[in-house]
C-alpha cells in the first residue's frame, strides 16, 4: 500500500514538473539570446491565465481561448523586453534583474486589484475524471498537461531547427557578434526569444490552471520552481530541463507529504542552492572556457 | 583641507545631533516611531549597500537576514536570557555567519545566478520561520519582550537613541572600512573578477567578507527590529519587503553612506505618505515634473536616449493619472512602489545622494584631500639580483582545449633580469602559455617553475602571491575606480593592520604609505598627473600604462606583459619601451608577448617563438629573425612549384 501511494504522490507531481519544466524553457529561451531571464516570469504566467480565464468568462469557446492567452502572452513578453531588459543590455550592465522584478511586482499588484486576491477555478472542457493505471490514477487532465508541455517545446525546437528565423535565433545564441556581422538582428532575435519566453508561460498558465487555480500567489509558487529546475539542469540544457522538472515536481510532492505541506518548495530551493555551488552551469549544461 | 573636513564631518555631526535631539522637542509616539524605523532601516541599508553598491550583484536576501536576526534577538531574550546587547550580539553573528555560508555556494556567481542564489534563501529562511513552529510559533508569530539595559528598563525614547547610537557607531566603522583597502577590494572584485584574482587581491573572502558583513548588518538592523516592534511575524520578511529596501539603496544612491540615510527615510516615511491621498498626489506631481525636467535636459543635451527619458516620465505620469482613477491608492501600494523604483532604476541611476554630491562638491569647491609626494622608486621596487640565473623554467608544457592543442610541449627558460620576447603568429600558443603560467588554466601535462619550485597551478590568485604578476591583452582595468586606486588596490606589503583596526580607523596610517608608492609607479608610466582620473575614462594608451603601473604594485619578480603595445599609436610605442627600459633597470625579469618585431629587437635579450603551440626557434633577437623556420611560420614557404612565373597553365 506504502508503495502505492509514493508511485500515486510521485506520478502526480510529476506532471506538475513537467508545467516547471516548461516555465523553464522560456528561461533558457531568452538565456539563449541574450545572457538574460525575465525575474517576473511567474508574474506574466499568472497575468495570461488571469487573462485567458476572463476570455472563457466573456464566453468564447476554449479553442479560441488557447490562441488568445497565447498571444496575450507572447505581448507582455515583448514588453518586458521592451520596458525592462533592452536598455541594461545596450549598457551592458545588470540593470534588467532588477527592471524585471520591477514590472513583475507591478503585474502582481495590478493582478490583485483586477481579478482580486482570491484563487479561483479554471473551467476546462477536459475531464478530470481518473482512471487507473498500475493502481497510480492520472486524470486526462494530466495527460493534456504532458501533451501542451512537450508539444509546445516540441514544436519551438522545431521552429529553431528549420525556419530561416529559428537559425538566426540559433545564431545569435552562439555568437552575437558575429551574428550581427552576418547580418542578423540581434535585437529582434532577441525580442522573438523574449515573444516566445512569454507564449510559453502563458501556455504553462492555461495547462497548469485547471489543476491549481488561479490566484495572484500563483506567481511565486511557480517561479521559485521553475527557476529551480532551470538552474539545476542548467540554463543551456535543452531538454534537460523535462527530466529534472519530472525529478523535482515528484521529489516536491512526496516532501509535502512526508514532512508537511509548508515543505513543499523546500527541496526546489535547496537544490537550487547546491546547484549553483557544485555545478553552477547545472547537471547538463557545459562548463564554459574563461577567456581574457 | 580644513573646509572638507568642516562640510563633511560637520554636516555628519549636525545631522546627528539634530536625529537626537527631535525627540526633546517634539513629544509624540508616532513620529519616534518613525525616527526609530529610520535609524533600523539606516542600519539595513548600510549592510544591503555593500553587496548591491559595492559588490554590484542584485542581493534579494537582505530582508530574510533582517527576519532571521529578528527572530535570533527574539529567541535569544525568551530562551536564553540573554541581555539586550548579548541579543543584538547573537542577531549580529546569525547573519554574518549565515551570510557568510551564503556567499560560498554565491562566490562563483555574478549577476543573475547570484540574485537567483539569494532568493532561494530568502524563500528558504521565511518557510523555515513559517513551519518550525516549536521554535518560532510559525504564522501565529512570536512576542518578544525588550530587555532592560544595565537594568533600566528603555522607554521608547531611549530606545530611539540606543538605535541612533548604534547607527552612528555602523557609519564609521563602515566609513573607514570602505574608503580602506578593503572597500577598493569590493570596488575591484565588481569590475574585474579575473583581474581582481591576477593582481594577489582575492576574490574569494572579500566576496565571502563583502557579502557576511552586509549580512551582519541585516541581522542586527533585525535585532533591533524586534526590540522595537515586540511581535513577529514570517510574512514581514518577504518578497515586497526586498523590493522596496532595494527601492531605499537605488533611490538614495549606491556606494554612498548618506544614500543609505537618504534611502532609509524615504522608505520609512513613503508608506506613511502614501495613506494619503493628497499627499501622494503631490508627491508624484513632483516626480513627474523631475523626470519631465530631467527627461527634456537630457535629450537637449543628447546625454540620454529617448527611452531613458521617455520611461521614467510615463511612470510617474501613470501615478499622478492612476491616482485620480483608484478608489484606495493603499491597495495599489506595490504597484506604487514599483512605477517609483521603475521610474529611479531606469532615469536616476545614479540616485538622489549620487546626482547631489556632484551637485554640492561643485557649490562649495571641496577638494579632494591632498595627496602625499611620491616616494622614492627603488624604496618601492626592492632592487633585485639581475644575475642571468634560471628565474622561469617551462618544461613540457601542454594545455589542450578538447582535441585543440593549443600549447603542445613547450620547453623554455627565462633568466633573471632579462626581458625574454615569446613571439610567434596568430594562434601560436603564446597567450595560452601565459594564462597557464599565471594561473588561469590548469596546464594538461608539464610543468612551471619560478626559483626552481613548482608555481601553484590553476589559481591567478596564488600565482599572484608568489610573485608573478601580468598583464592583460584585452585590457582588465577597475573601470569604476581611479587610476591611483587601480594600483592602491594591488599594492604588495602596505596593509597589514587587522580587520577591527581598520575598522576603528586605525589604518589611515598606511594608507597614506600606500599612496605615495602608487604615486611612484603612476610616476614610472608617466600617469602621476592623472591620479584622480577614473580608469575608464583615460585614454586608451593611458589604460596600457596603468595596467603596467598595477602589474607593477605587485612588486613582482616576474611580470608577464601580453602585447603591450597592441593598438598603440606609434609615440606611445615609443614611450612604451622607455617605459620597459625604466623596469628592466629595476632587476624586474620580463616575459614580453609582442608583435612588434622593431620592440623585441630593441628590449629583449632572448627570444623564444612558437608555432602551433611548439617552440620553433630559440636564441638573440637577430638569431631569430634569420631563423628560416621563423620565416616561414610568419610569411609561409614559397616553393618552387608555387613561385610566380612557374604557375602550372590550365589544361
Amino acid at each position: 500500500m506504502e508503495s502505492i501511494i509514493i508511485a500515486q504522490m510521485a506520478v502526480s507531481g510529476a506532471f506538475m514538473g513537467l508545467v516547471y519544466a516548461l516555465i523553464a524553457y522560456g528561461f533558457q529561451l531568452t538565456y539563449a539570446t541574450s545572457k538574460s531571464i525575465n525575474f517576473g516570469q511567474g508574474e506574466l504566467v499568472m497575468f495570461s491565465a488571469f487573462f485567458s480565464l476572463t476570455l472563457i468568462n466573456v464566453g468564447l469557446p476554449y479553442w479560441l481561448v488557447v490562441p488568445g492567452g497565447l498571444l496575450f502572452g507572447a505581448v507582455l513578453g515583448l514588453f518586458v523586453e521592451r520596458a525592462g531588459v533592452r536598455l541594461a543590455l545596450e549598457q551592458k550592465s545588470e540593470g534588467w534583474i532588477l527592471l524585471t522584478i520591477i514590472i513583475g511586482l507591478f503585474g502582481f499588484s495590478a493582478a490583485e486589484n483586477i481579478w482580486g486576491r482570491d484563487d479561483r477555478p479554471f473551467p476546462t472542457p477536459i475531464s478530470s475524471d481518473s482512471f487507473q493505471v498500475f493502481g497510480v490514477s492520472i486524470t486526462p487532465l494530466e495527460i493534456s498537461v504532458a501533451i501542451g508541455v512537450l508539444a509546445v517545446m516540441g514544436l519551438i525546437e522545431l521552429f529553431k531547427r528549420k525556419t530561416l528565423l529559428g537559425k538566426a535565433f540559433e545564431a545569435v545564441s552562439a555568437d552575437r557578434d558575429a551574428a550581427e556581422l552576418m547580418g542578423v538582428s540581434a535585437t529582434r532575435t532577441i525580442m522573438l526569444s523574449y515573444g516566445l519566453s512569454g507564449m510559453v508561460a502563458a501556455m504553462a498558465g492555461i495547462l497548469v490552471s485547471p489543476i491549481t487555480t488561479v490566484g495572484p500567489t500563483m506567481a511565486s509558487a511557480l517561479i521559485l520552481k521553475a527557476f529551480a529546475v532551470a538552474v539545476v539542469a542548467g540554463l543551456d540544457s535543452g531538454f534537460g530541463v523535462v527530466l529534472i522538472g519530472l525529478f523535482l515536481g515528484a521529489l516536491e510532492s512526496l516532501a509535502s507529504f512526508y514532512i508537511g505541506s509548508g515543505w513543499r518548495e523546500a527541496p526546489g530551493l535547496i537544490l537550487l542552492i547546491l546547484a549553483l555551488a557544485v555545478r553552477p552551469n547545472g547537471v547538463f549544461g557545459k562548463a564554459s572556457i574563461r577567456k581574457v | 583641507m580644513w573646509k572638507r573636513l568642516l562640510f563633511i564631518r560637520g554636516t555628519e555631526l549636525v545631522a546627528l545631533a539634530l536625529l537626537a535631539s527631535i525627540p526633546l522637542a517634539v513629544d509624540n509616539s508616532y513620529v519616534l516611531g518613525l525616527l526609530t524605523l529610520l535609524a533600523i532601516y539606516g542600519i539595513l541599508l548600510i549592510g544591503l549597500d555593500v553587496t548591491v553598491g559595492y559588490l554590484g550583484q542584485v542581493n534579494l536576501a537582505q530582508a530574510a537576514f533582517l527576519g532571521l536576526g529578528a527572530y535570533a534577538a527574539g529567541l535569544s531574550v525568551s530562551l536564553l536570557g540573554f541581555g539586550i546587547f548579548g541579543a543584538l550580539a547573537v542577531s549580529l553573528l546569525v547573519g554574518l555567519v549565515l551570510g557568510g555560508l551564503l556567499a560560498f555556494p554565491a562566490l562563483r556567481l555574478e549577476g543573475p545566478q547570484f540574485a537567483l542564489a539569494t532568493l532561494s534563501f530568502s524563500a528558504l529562511s521565511v518557510t523555515v520561520l513559517n513551519e518550525w513552529e516549536s521554535l518560532t510559533g510559525g504564522a501565529q508569530g512570536l512576542h518578544v519582550t525588550r530587555p532592560d539595559l544595565f537594568g533600566l528598563h528603555l522607554k521608547a525614547q531611549g530606545f530611539y537613541w540606543l538605535c541612533l547610537i548604534l547607527l552612528a557607531l555602523v557609519w564609521m566603522a563602515m566609513r573607514n572600512l570602505l574608503s580602506s583597502q578593503w572597500g577598493r577590494a569590493f570596488e575591484a572584485l565588481r569590475d574585474s573578477p579575473i583581474a581582481t584574482d591576477a593582481m594577489g587581491v582575492g576574490t574569494f573572502r572579500h566576496k565571502v567578507a563583502g557579502f557576511a558583513l552586509g549580512s551582519g548588518l541585516g541581522g542586527l538592523a533585525g535585532g533591533l527590529y524586534a526590540f522595537n516592534f515586540e511581535y513577529l511575524q514570517p510574512q514581514t520578511y518577504v518578497y515586497d519587503l526586498m523590493v522596496i529596501l532595494l527601492l531605499g539603496v537605488v533611490l538614495g544612491g549606491r556606494k554612498s553612506l548618506w544614500g543609505a540615510f537618504v534611502g532609509a527615510s524615504l522608505i520609512a516615511l513613503l508608506p506613511n505618505l502614501l495613506s494619503n491621498w493628497l499627499m501622494f498626489e503631490v508627491i508624484s506631481a513632483i516626480g513627474l515634473l523631475v523626470a519631465l525636467a530631467a527627461g527634456v535636459r537630457g535629450l537637449m543635451k543628447k546625454t540620454t536616449k529617448p527611452f531613458q527619458a521617455i520611461a521614467p516620465v510615463i511612470a510617474m505620469g501613470l501615478l499622478v493619472g492612476g491616482g485620480f482613477l483608484v478608489e484606495n491608492t493603499e491597495n495599489w501600494r506595490k504597484a506604487i512602489f514599483a512605477l517609483m523604483l521603475f521610474a529611479v532604476v531606469v532615469g536616476l541611476p545614479e540616485g538622489l545622494m549620487g546626482f547631489a554630491s556632484r551637485f554640492l562638491a561643485q557649490l562649495f569647491r571641496i577638494d579632494p584631500p591632498a595627496l602625499p609626494a611620491p616616494a622614492e622608486l627603488n624604496t618601492v621596487l626592492a632592487a633585485k639580483a639581475a644575475n642571468g640565473e634560471a628565474l622561469l623554467e617551462l618544461r613540457d608544457l601542454k594545455r589542450y582545449f578538447g582535441g585543440v592543442k593549443a600549447v603542445d610541449g613547450v620547453s623554455m627558460t627565462v633568466r633573471a633580469g632579462q626581458v625574454h620576447g615569446l613571439i610567434g603568429p596568430n594562434g601560436s600558443g603564446k597567450s595560452t602559455a601565459v594564462n597557464v603560467i599565471s594561473g588561469l588554466y590548469a596546464p594538461t601535462a608539464g610543468e612551471v617553475l619560478l626559483h626552481g619550485r613548482a608555481l601553484p597551478q590553476g589559481s591567478l590568485f596564488k600565482v599572484a602571491r608568489v610573485g608573478v604578476s601580468r598583464t592583460f591583452q584585452n585590457l582588465q582595468l577597475f573601470g569604476e575606480l581611479t587610476a591611483l586606486d587601480n594600483v592602491m588596490v594591488a599594492l604588495k606589503g602596505v596593509y597589514r593592520s587587522p580587520l577591527p583596526l581598520v575598522l576603528l580607523g586605525f589604518a589611515r596610517g598606511e594608507e597614506k604609505r600606500a599612496q605615495a608608492e602608487s604615486l611612484a609607479l603612476l610616476e614610472l608610466v608617466d600617469l602621476k598627473d592623472q591620479a584622480r582620473t577614473r580608469a575608464k575614462d583615460l585614454t586608451y594608451g593611458a589604460q596600457r600604462f596603468l595596467e603596467i603601473a598595477r602589474a607593477l604594485a605587485r612588486k613582482p619578480d616576474l611580470l608577464i606583459l601580453d602585447e603591450p603595445a597592441a593598438g598603440l599609436a606609434h609615440p606611445d610605442v615609443n614611450n612604451l619601451v622607455e617605459i620597459i627600459k625604466r623596469i628592466r633597470q629595476c632587476g624586474i625579469t620580463i616575459v614580453l608577448i609582442e608583435h612588434h618585431m622593431d620592440v623585441v629587437s630593441e628590449l629583449c635579450d632572448a627570444v623564444t617563438v612558437l608555432d602551433g603551440g611548439r617552440v620553433i626557434a630559440e636564441g638573440t633577437p637577430d638569431e631569430v629573425k634569420r631563423d628560416p623556420k621563423v620565416i616561414e611560420a610568419y610569411l609561409g614557404v614559397v616553393s618552387e612549384a608555387e613561385a610566380p612565373g612557374a604557375i602550372p597553365s590550365p589544361a
